[in-house]
């Protein structure tokens, strides 16, 4: 009977069609994701309590998830850009890590005025990632090798670089764990007196507005936007298709970069192992959820960062590991993927005797 | 040769088959049969593939009767037809290139076959029938490993295998050169003697005429010359019957030509996989003209349309425009320079489908300073310039907020032209126009291409459609093998004469 059944593509989606897929997904996401953590022993009456009240709705919880929004939606803008000519940055977290190192060693050694410390920490996060992306834009656009296996690669060798340092020269001299020293006062970012909101979190919002803008408002995001779209038309149109993607996956090692500046500078106050981990798996589920756009960004970041509050609580409340929020993750993008495909086909059931 | 004419093997009598609301087969009817080389001829767009996939299965007819043997025979699908041992050789083959010659023969067995079960007997049996019928293959050897030539042998080798006893080739000789084309055919020659059926789509005349018993010839859907022998045929009358009498073209007021606009010296463009494209291409266009480049599909029109906007590096000899050489200049440089393109595949390289129709419109122009305020586009500036295109080329169903994937092909073209035809146009290269669009939208583009060269620009009608370069152009010219094989005044300009040099015969 199966045979009957045909997948037709939509001419034309309507909105409406496309809301409800995508709140279909995410409810079907959540759901499932509520069914594993009772299943892991989370009491079916704190899962309300855990997963809106602790993380939104109380203040404590609300500025953890705020804080940790900063560096999502950052690396979320950096998958966003680079998605939007179709380059596949998969080493968000590679550029995070020469960001980190680049804000810490501007710290560490003291280079500046006190005064600009702090920004001048930003600026050599936003240069080192784009950086350790210039490699593979360089190695693809001239020779097409493959940016998804460099940038992943150049992730790994970003992670050894950050151990290098803190099992050597950065080591911890009070107490000789592999951290940093801790970043003096003038190399921390302004709080706001509301747990550890501040300058990063306005930051990341700031950046955001302005990368809608520069997408959706200027001729570069115009032209970012045609090359994705279509790169032969482009070409033929005689858009300037290399300096175009040059410059948006630039823009998206950079962004990515000081997501490690940010974290170094706004939370963590050193460099450690492991403030890197997981935020390329973050960036790329919150550039897609957003469709790469900037402002949809900053929602599915705060949708993240929530997740990020949840998982430490149930961490410490329930020993359940941190894997649960990657794995969370991953069962909501995956339901999410999966609803899309029915706005995009419909379904068909061929009449008895057509064949 | 006996005297009384053989049964027929395979026929199609009345077939009907339209894709959308066009018909690309109208009565066709074609019979092949047993023991004989049967060529089938055609232009592009005949119908030749398509009447051969109706004998394959893999069309279903809208109307007609499909015999074999002189029985009724009802195909419902591939399968049916290989049950009747109709088997075709396709012009890209199907094999895995990865694989070995004996892998690739236990594949296409599958269970099928009778004593192919393993690999080593998938070998031997392809071997075995090498031998028998004199096309030595190597079972171990790796597909991607062989020459072309040595992968058609291994192609056919597998349709025989699986039983084909009615032999369909699709343009065996088009890949390959002149020695390895005679070995080939009079291996069908053979084949032929060995009982067997064999059609053979081609378009090249001699081939015909010095290998073939029968031959069929197509034009627009219909059978023209049916069944008839090859003796007593020269290649002007089956050019003619490819070709048709075409109605003389509408008489033109005489433009006299102005200045020269786009001028081509040796111009060379190699394919994007390195092979040479166009060699040698010598034109000099003047304002006013418009210089069609009739020719058969795939001999240079594509790497000429790409060499010529820049989307293909030039490979060697010089392109320039109004006297400025461009040979090497990149597409931007060539537009500034009033280049304007009209593309073959309206949504592949001409639009982006998911941008707006202002956006699309203004894809061209994004560095006018009338779109820009500093930093910034003005998306009030772009609507009216789209508003304002929308109602001067009267596209239907346009908006300037809509996506332009939304647009029926005629509309999207006009959208196309309202972009392309602006004040500073000076050299237009419109690579077919009219391909997919209905009698009126055609006439549009057509009235559009002419207005435009009365405007002062040089034309360039890249097409495939005979008819369409004889009514827009002033002057033509015939491309084969990626090389102008002659250049005809309108007066000069007959079916025959331009059927022929698009054969290559100058």
């Amino acid at each position: 009977m199966f045979d009957r059944i045909t997948l037709v593509r939509r001419q034309d989606v309507p909105w409406t069609a496309r809301t409800a897929t995508f709140l279909g997904g995410l409810g079907f996401g959540i759901a499932l994701s509520c069914l594993l953590l009772v299943a892991a022993g989370v009491p079916t009456e704190s899962l309300i309590d855990e997963l809106v009240v602790q993380v939104f709705l109380s203040s404590d919880g609300l500025a953890q998830t705020v804080t940790a929004a900063a560096p999502l939606i950052l690396v979320g803008l950096c998958s966003a850009l680079a998605t939007r000519v179709r380059f596949w940055n998969i080493g968000i977290e590679g550029q995070l890590w020469l960001g980190a190192i680049a804000a810490a060693a501007v710290g560490i050694l003291d280079i500046g005025p006190e005064a600009i410390r702090v920004w001048l920490m930003m600026l050599a996060a936003l240069a080192a990632g784009a950086l350790w992306i210039l490699p593979p834009l360089v190695l693809k656009s001239r020779f097409g090798v493959s940016e998804t296996v460099l940038t992943l690669l150049l992730s790994n060798v970003g992670f050894l670089c950050v151990q290098h340092l803190l099992f050597g020269a950065w080591k911890d001299p009070n107490n000789g764990f592999p951290v940093s020293p801790q970043m003096g006062p003038a190399e921390q970012l302004a709080r706001f007196g509301w747990g550890n909101v501040g300058m990063g979190t306005a930051l990341a919002l700031t950046i955001a507005v302005l990368a809608y803008v520069f997408i959706d408002r200027s001729r570069i995001g115009l032209q970012a936007r045609a090359i994705g779209l279509n790169p032969t038309t482009a070409r033929a149109a005689g858009l300037p298709v290399t300096a175009t993607v040059a410059l948006m996956v630039l823009l998206s090692g950079a962004l990515a970069g000081l997501a490690g500046g940010v974290i170094v500078a706004g939370t963590e106050f050193r460099l450690t192992q492991y403030l890197g981990n997981n935020y390329t798996f973050s960036g790329i589920t919150i550039g897609f959820l957003a469709r790469t756009h900037p402002l949809g960004v900053i929602v599915a970041a705060f949708g993240v960062a929530g997740m990020f509050t949840a998982g430490s609580s149930l961490k410490v409340f329930y020993g359940l590991s941190d894997a649960v929020v990657v794995l969370i993750q991953g069962i909501v993008l995956m339901s999410l993927l999966s609803a899309q495909f029915f706005s995009t086909y419909r379904l068909s059931v061929a009449r008895r005797g057509v064949a | 040769m006996s005297i009384g004419r053989p049964r027929p093997a395979l026929s199609l009598k009345g077939i009907d088959k339209a894709f959308g609301d066009r018909k690309v087969l109208d009565g066709a009817h074609f019979t092949v049969r047993w023991g004989e080389v049967h060529a089938l001829l055609g232009e592009n767009g005949a119908g030749k593939s398509t009447i051969m996939n109706v004998a394959t299965g893999v069309y279903a007819a809208d109307a007609g009767t499909i015999e074999v043997d002189e029985q009724d025979f009802p195909l419902r699908g591939p399968a049916d037809a290989a049950r009747a041992g109709i088997g075709m050789v396709h012009q890209h083959y199907r094999l895995v290139g990865r694989f070995t010659v004996a892998e690739n023969m236990l594949l296409a067995a599958g269970t099928q076959v009778p004593g192919i079960a393993t690999l080593r007997q998938a070998g031997a049996a392809i071997e075995a029938k090498g031998r028998e019928v004199g096309l030595a293959v190597d079972a171990s050897a790796r597909i991607d490993t062989l020459s072309v030539a040595e992968r058609q042998r291994v192609e056919i080798l597998k349709v025989l295998i699986l039983g084909a006893r009615i032999v369909i080739l699709d343009e065996p000789t088009a890949v390959l050169t002149d020695a390895e084309s005679r070995a080939m055919l009079e291996f069908v020659r053979r084949l032929a003697a060995a009982g067997t059926a064999v059609v053979l789509i081609t378009h090249k005349l001699r081939e015909v005429l010095e290998h073939a018993d029968r031959v069929t010839v197509m034009r627009q859907g219909k059978t023209v010359l049916a069944d008839a022998t090859t003796a007593g045929l020269d290649t002007g009358e089956l050019a003619r019957l490819m070709v048709g009498e075409r109605t003389p073209p509408p008489p033109r007021a005489a433009i006299a030509p102005g200045p020269t606009r786009l001028r081509l010296e040796g111009f060379s463009v190699r394919r994007p996989d390195g092979t040479p494209g166009i060699e040698g291409i010598d034109i000099e266009l003047r304002a006013g003209e418009i210089l069609g480049i009739a020719g058969v599909g795939g001999n240079g029109q594509q790497p000429l349309a790409d060499g010529l906007i820049g989307l293909a590096e030039t490979a060697a000899g010089r392109l320039s425009i109004d006297g400025i050489d461009l040979s090497a200049a990149p597409v931007a440089a060539r537009r500034r320079a009033g280049l304007r393109i009209i593309p073959s595949d309206r949504f592949a390289s001409g639009l982006v489908g998911d941008l707006s129709i202002a956006e699309n419109l203004c894809l061209t122009a994004l560095s006018s300073p009338a779109l820009n305020r500093g930093f910034l586009l003005r998306p009030g500036a772009m609507r009216r310039r789209a508003a304002e295109a929308i109602e001067r080329f009267a596209i239907a169903g346009a908006a300037p907020g809509r996506v332009s994937r939304l647009l029926s092909g005629g509309n999207a073209q006009k959208l196309i032209l309202a972009r392309e035809i602006d004040d500073h146009l000076s050299v237009l290269v419109a690579h077919s126009p009219t391909r997919g669009l209905d009698v009126k939208a055609c006439d549009f583009v057509h009235d559009t291409i002419r207005a435009s060269a009365a405007r002062g620009a040089a034309c360039l009608l890249i097409s495939e459609d005979l008819e369409e370069i004889l009514t827009l152009s002033t002057r033509i010219a015939v491309i084969c093998a990626g090389r102008i094989t002659g250049e005809l005044s309108m007066r000069e300009a007959d079916a025959e004469r331009i059927g022929r040099l698009m054969m290559g015969h100058v």
